[in-house]
């Protein structure tokens, strides 16, 4: 094999090592990563604590949005019932679904990845620990305070895509619709931070020798899945926005009258939209396959073909967020483009369906709950699966859409290919977490109610949608025939709600998390997070040569527990863990890992109030909670590029690894790389935005600023992105002066930027521009906006660059902070450039 | 039950009971499509029976990457080939751009109601009537579909599948009935407040009953029959502010057209019988039948009042 | 999910129908069902609250929970079988100042009407 980063494979053949660790190793690991005390429950960052918190928050947000769906149910069981009034009833199904994606089918799924990960990869963690506990607690607060709106009459009431002109300020005056753009904006901020969390994990963290085609296939999903979120929730993060600027001050993007169009909302909210559902569902069936490998006792067959498949499916999913909108009037040469790509998405799906039956085939079933729940949720997606055939087909979808028909494919499909396999999952790796497994006994009803209450309950609702019922009413004529399946389906609800409550009492029974003890490998499955781990995780880091190492190796286990592996110590006394390369997992260096802390604690909580706080129009206190989130979040920084300790150390069987690593090598690079692409797709759909509203109506378009004005303003970007890149080899040359040069040329850089990005607004405004007339003013400003905000970033970087500078933290040893800020502007500037090309010269005067 | 508002009873399954041709595929599409979702999910289930409960022999024959190639690619590919040939064939032969010379009725969707105008030649505005479209049996009518504030959806089922009213933007919507009768349609995308209850009929007649009615609704009301006492409480109350009478002086754009408002099946956009009784319960308090809708209560009018101008308004016929 | 626990009487409540055990007063030949389908075909209560119609729940006119033992009809005529009968096919002819309108309804079904609201006792 061709060695990726020089490290020679031969020395993989040191380990297992021989003999005895010595004295006091584990005890200084048990030390190191000890269990929080008191208060400290609240500043942890292990996966283990934060991964759990996570779990529950999403289970807490599952049941608070089932018992909406009852309400909802109660409502609908009779035709006029007046249990809901019409207002309450339209609040509670659109927080239903917002609830249900947005706070607990993404979070869950991210949750799962967070817990199982870094035991499944063989790190002690995951590499932004205190970014992962952001996220949670950012999620927790803000998800809350969304459900929380309902108490008050104030949540949202236009369904959970929000469709203007229905949201916009004169169909919805009230605040109700803002909680639903702030909150869940800001929460998809939450949802980006895990993702980014996640690539870097899977790819930078995994345990050495595990190269991609030994990568477990949940591992597979979750990669796939955190590229997903990354490139399509940027598009919901800028129709948010856009909504809530055209809300506020006016700026049509939405608006038929002054030259928006509702169907840009509708474009950018499904491009994010549909994906969400593939997000959702592969890791998922990652979960799935693992587990039905495990209770059929069989390797996956197909391994690879349903790894190329989740990633098909990732990559058919962004071509197909028109099939929401077949009945909007599209030519028919897109409907049909979209409706052949509606279709082919459903063949991956395929391939892993059929790749679980034939693993079934292959072993042999062992009944347990996970099994049912795996094989139940099987039958049920498929189900779901074939509905979505029907209405990918354009004609058939003109009588299917927004009709209950609908209602009835997307619960299979959701339910069927991520609540099944989550609580499979759950009771799969319950185990690896709890002192006690959750009960057989009880699983089996669990299983079984939910699987005919499911069934109950959306089957029916098919029939009812083909007779002519629409979605969303919160009543209906009694004598249309449809009072009967609406009984039906609503006592097959409280069944499904039925099971959830026996497994609650089940999870109150037997779940024990965090302590010294777990119950261990219950299933007998052959991943690395059945080795038995403490706190710190595994006790050494195994090289893995194969994908399902402990079926294979059965020595391995006591091995790592005997520390005869990588890193069966702390090599520099501190938390850390094992930085691989991409393909090949070869180790290449040693992150030092953060501590536990209230500082992300304190900007996760300040964010969300500086979210709220604006959502009720408290404008000033918001301003003063930003601040704080901000100033939080650069001491959290602080500790990021830390004083060097021993370049390099012995990271197991006497093989040397820096502990400091900085430019494309390093997580911190890739972090930022992967930022930098959410940054760049939120530019892009704005430029989509633009090109979208200018072809509804060319003739509006004014006449950019002068061409010497263009070429000022370019040539302004290019020299402040030089600029930086002046600076890092200031202090990459290594002399005397060389932190004070390069931090003034950094400085100069970040402000030179500023007066661009500055000059930049007051040439369009010169121009004649204002945003509140048209579309071309709309959307100019909002990619002004867009330059603003990440300028402003720039400009605090800036000032923490010479923060660092006062307090001695500049030096040529430690370039990370310095080249991560200069790409960070590099990136500003080329995307100013980008956005006064595009709207200087197209379409011109 | 008998229905209190015709052609709209839910079974047969409207979808799967169409009456005229732009439907009528739509069916055909719907059946092949159950079959092919049967037949897939038949395969599917014994395939997975096969390997939880097979023979040994069976199972093993199962258990490797051939089913997968086999039943995850070449299946779905071949099945869905040949759906998507047959469903786009369709979707061009549904919809063909408007022609010169075919029949036009303006539907805009409102908050939470339809208006309806019935084109000329020209394309100018004949007349307006509202909640309901008359439409000659065995011709197209081609519907345009505007929005007069957020988006609405036309669905009758039994002529066709949805369109979208979409402000800002003009589609189009082809209905044609074989038969005469009373089909029942509904707001299928969600509008706020009182979405539930926005519904309304489309009414077709023999080609020479149509031309009839046309002929009636085209002249605007005899001024003669005015001075009544239901016309002076209508306009003592304020009512011309919002709704129009041609032909009289009342000429408010907000609400629907009452010109001839007596003749229409139903009242409240396709949920109340019309008659003297439920006119004046509506115009006494239609948010208690109706919450939400735009319509203010008038508590105020003595019920004498309330009597003369619902017959008033009935007898606009 | 609490809720499914306060949810579900509830839910037996609102799926509950009105169970009248006193013999109603009758009207000779009258179906008090027949009663209840004519008088949801012409739209009674869109003025009317009327015990056994879900919808709507008209405020128009008087609520007509236990008419079967109200001793007056509009306050000002005695409440019985014909009397009922005559009020509901034209009442203005009875009392001009009414709300109530002539009702396009037959004599067999005003009595069939009548025969309904009589079983609706306190």
């Amino acid at each position: 094999m061709k060695s990726e980063t020089g490290f020679d494979p031969a020395l993989y053949d040191r380990f297992p090592t021989k003999g005895e660790r010595p004295e006091g190793e584990l005890e200084e690991l048990e030390r190191i990563w000890c269990r929080p005390k008191g208060w400290g429950w609240v500043t942890a960052i292990n996966n283990n604590f934060i991964g759990v918190y996570f779990v529950g928050a999403a289970m807490l947000f599952f049941c608070l949005a089932g018992i909406l769906a009852l309400l909802i149910r109660t409502q609908l069981a009779v035709p006029m019932n007046g249990f809901l009034p019409q207002e309450t009833y339209n609040q509670i199904f659109t927080v239903h679904g917002t609830m249900m994606m947005f706070l607990f089918a993404v979070p869950a799924v991210e949750a799962l990845g967070v817990v199982l990960l870094p035991q499944m990869l063989g790190a002690r963690d995951l590499p932004f620990p205190r970014l992962g506990a952001y996220a949670f607690w950012a999620y927790l607060v803000g998800g809350l305070a969304f459900f929380s709106s309902l108490f008050f009459g104030l949540a949202p009431n236009g369904g959970w895509f929000m469709y203007p002109p229905l949201t916009s300020m004169t169909y919805s005056p009230g605040i109700n619709a803002d909680f639903w753009l702030l909150g869940i904006g800001f929460i998809e901020i939450s949802a980006i931070a895990g993702a980014i969390e996640i690539i870097v994990g899977v790819l930078r963290n995994r345990a050495p020798g595990m190269t991609l085609d030994k990568l477990p296939v949940f591992a597979w999903a979750m990669l796939i899945f955190a590229v997903m979120i990354i490139i399509a929730f940027p598009s919901v993060i800028l129709a948010t926005t856009l909504m809530e600027l055209e809300r506020v001050f006016g700026w049509p993007f939405f608006d038929a009258l002054k030259g928006g169009d509702p169907l840009l909302w509708q474009h950018l909210f499904w491009f994010f939209g549909h994906p969400e559902v593939y997000i959702i569902f592969l890791p998922a069936a990652g979960a799935t396959s693992t587990i039905i490998a495990v209770v059929a006792g069989a390797k996956l067959v197909g391994h690879r073909m349903v790894v190329l498949a989740m990633l098909a499916t990732g990559f058919i999913s962004f071509g197909v967020w028109s099939h929401h909108m077949f009945t909007t009037g599209m030519p028919t040469i897109s409907t049909s483009f979209f409706s052949a790509a509606s279709m082919a998405v459903s063949i991956p799906a395929g391939v892993q369906v059929f790749a679980w039956i034939a693993t079934l085939a292959a072993g042999r079933l062992k009944v347990s709950t996970p099994a049912l729940f795996a094989v139940g949720g099987l039958t049920i997606f498929v189900m779901g699966g074939l509905t979505g055939v029907m209405v990918a087909m354009v004609p058939f979808d003109w009588q299917a859409h927004d009709s209950y028909f609908i209602v009835a494919h997307l619960h299979y499909v959701l339910i069927g290919g991520m609540v099944f396999p989550f609580f499979a999952a759950l009771y799969y790796w319950m185990p690896m977490s709890s002192a006690r497994p959750l009960s057989e006994r009880w699983g089996r009803w669990v299983f079984w109610l939910m699987f005919w209450g499911m069934h109950i309950t959306f089957l029916p609702m098919h029939l009812v949608g083909l007779m002519g019922m629409p979605r969303r009413v919160y009543t209906y004529l009694p004598d249309r025939g449809w009072d009967v399946i609406n009984l039906v389906t609503t006592v097959g609800a409280f069944l499904f709600g039925l099971a959830v409550l026996l497994w609650i009492i089940d999870m109150a029974r037997n779940f024990r998390p965090f302590g010294d003890r777990e119950a261990g490998n219950v299933f007998g499955g052959p991943g690395l997070e059945w080795i038995p781990t403490g706190l710190y995780s595994v006790r050494s880091i195994p090289v893995v040569k194969s994908l399902y190492p402990l079926w294979d190796d059965p020595q391995l286990s006591k091995d790592v527990v005997a520390g005869r592996y990588f890193l069966p110590n702390s090599a520099t006394g501190e938390r850390e863990t094992l930085v691989v390369s991409a393909l090949n997992a070869e180790p290449q260096y040693l992150q030092r890992m953060p501590v536990p802390g209230v500082w992300h604690v304190l900007a996760a909580v300040l964010t969300a109030a500086a979210f709220l706080l604006l959502t009720v129009q408290a404008y000033w206190p918001a301003l003063v909670g930003a601040v704080g989130a901000v100033l939080c979040m650069m001491r959290w920084c602080w500790d990021l590029d830390r004083p060097r300790v021993a370049d390099m150390v012995d990271i197991g069987a006497g093989i040397m690894a820096p502990t400091y690593v900085s430019g494309p090598r390093s997580h911190g690079w890739w972090a930022m790389v992967i930022t930098l692409v959410v940054a760049g797709m939120i530019l892009l759909l704005n430029a989509f935005s633009y090109v979208f509203l200018w072809s509804r109506d060319p003739g509006a378009w004014g006449s950019p600023p002068p061409m010497m004005a263009t070429a000022l303003l370019v040539a302004g970007y290019v020299g402040a992105a030089g600029l930086g890149w002046l600076s890092c080899k200031a202090l990459a040359l290594d002399r005397a002066r060389s932190p004070v040069i390069a931090t003034g040329l950094m400085v100069l850089a970040t402000g030179l930027l500023c007066v661009v990005t500055y000059s930049d607004i007051q040439a369009w405004l010169g121009a004649g521009l204002r945003p509140s007339t048209n579309a071309q003013g709309a959307t100019v400003a909002s990619l002004l906006v867009w330059q603003g905000s990440l300028t402003g970033i720039t400009g605090l970087m800036g000032v923490y660059a010479l923060l660092r500078l006062v307090f001695g933290h500049v030096e040529a040893r430690r370039p990370s902070t310095f080249q991560l800020i200069a790409l960070f502007l590099g990136y500003t500037a080329g995307q100013g450039v980008f956005g006064v090309l595009l709207t200087h010269l197209f379409p011109g005067s | 039950m008998t229905e209190a508002v015709p052609g709209t009873s839910g079974w047969p399954p409207p979808v799967l009971d169409p009456a005229g041709p732009f439907a009528g595929p739509l069916n055909t599409l719907a059946w092949v499509l159950f079959g092919m979702g049967f037949l897939v999910l038949v395969v599917v289930l014994i395939a997975l029976g096969v390997a939880l409960f097979g023979p040994r022999k069976w199972r093993q024959r199962l258990g490797g990457e051939t089913l997968v190639w086999a039943g995850g690619l070449a299946f779905p590919i071949v099945v869905l080939s040949a759906l998507l040939i047959y469903g786009l064939g369709l979707t061009t032969h549904l919809t063909p751009d408007p022609e010169p010379g075919e029949m036009r009725v303006r539907v805009t969707g409102e908050m939470w109601w339809w208006r309806v105008a019935y084109l000329d030649d020209q394309g100018r505005e004949a007349w307006q009537d509202a909640n309901e479209v008359h439409i000659p049996v065995g011709s197209t009518v081609v519907l345009e579909l505007d929005s007069a504030d957020v988006i609405h959806s036309v669905w009758v089922p039994r002529l066709s599948g949805k369109v979208d009213m979409i402000p800002g933007r003009r589609n189009y919507m082809r209905i044609q009935a074989d038969e005469p009768g009373v089909y029942g349609g509904q707001c299928a995308e969600y509008c706020g407040g009182p979405h539930a209850l926005m519904g309304f009929v489309v009414v077709a007649h023999e080609p020479e009953a149509y031309a009839a009615w046309a002929a009636r609704q085209a002249t605007p009301v005899q001024t003669a029959a005015l001075p009544s006492p239901g016309a002076e409480v209508f306009d003592r109350a304020g009512c011309g502010a919002c709704h129009a009478v041609r032909g009289t002086e009342f000429n408010g754009l907000a609400g629907p057209d009452l010109s001839r408002v007596g003749a229409r099946r139903t009242i409240g956009a396709g949920i109340l019988p019309n008659n003297e009784g439920t006119l004046g319960g509506w115009i006494s308090d239609s948010q208690s039948i109706k919450p939400g809708n735009r319509m203010p209560a008038y508590p105020v009018l003595t019920g004498q009042e309330l009597r003369d101008v619902s017959a008033w308004l009935k007898g606009l016929q | 999910m609490r809720g499914a626990l306060v949810a579900l009487p509830l839910l037996a409540c609102v799926a509950a129908c009105a169970d009248k055990s006193d013999p109603p007063r009758q009207i000779a030949g009258a179906d008090a069902a027949r009663g209840l389908e004519v008088m949801e075909q012409v739209g009674c209560a869109a003025c009317h609250v009327i015990p056994g119609v879900d919808w709507p729940r008209g405020l128009a006119g008087p609520s007509l929970e236990g008419f079967g033992d109200a001793p007056m009809i509009a306050g000002r005529f005695p409440n019985q079988p014909d009397v009922l009968t005559q009020w509901l096919i034209d009442a203005p002819s009875m009392s001009p100042e009414t709300g109530m309108t002539a009702m396009p309804i037959t004599d067999a079904e005003a009595r069939d009407i009548a025969a309904y609201l009589y079983q609706l006792r306190d």
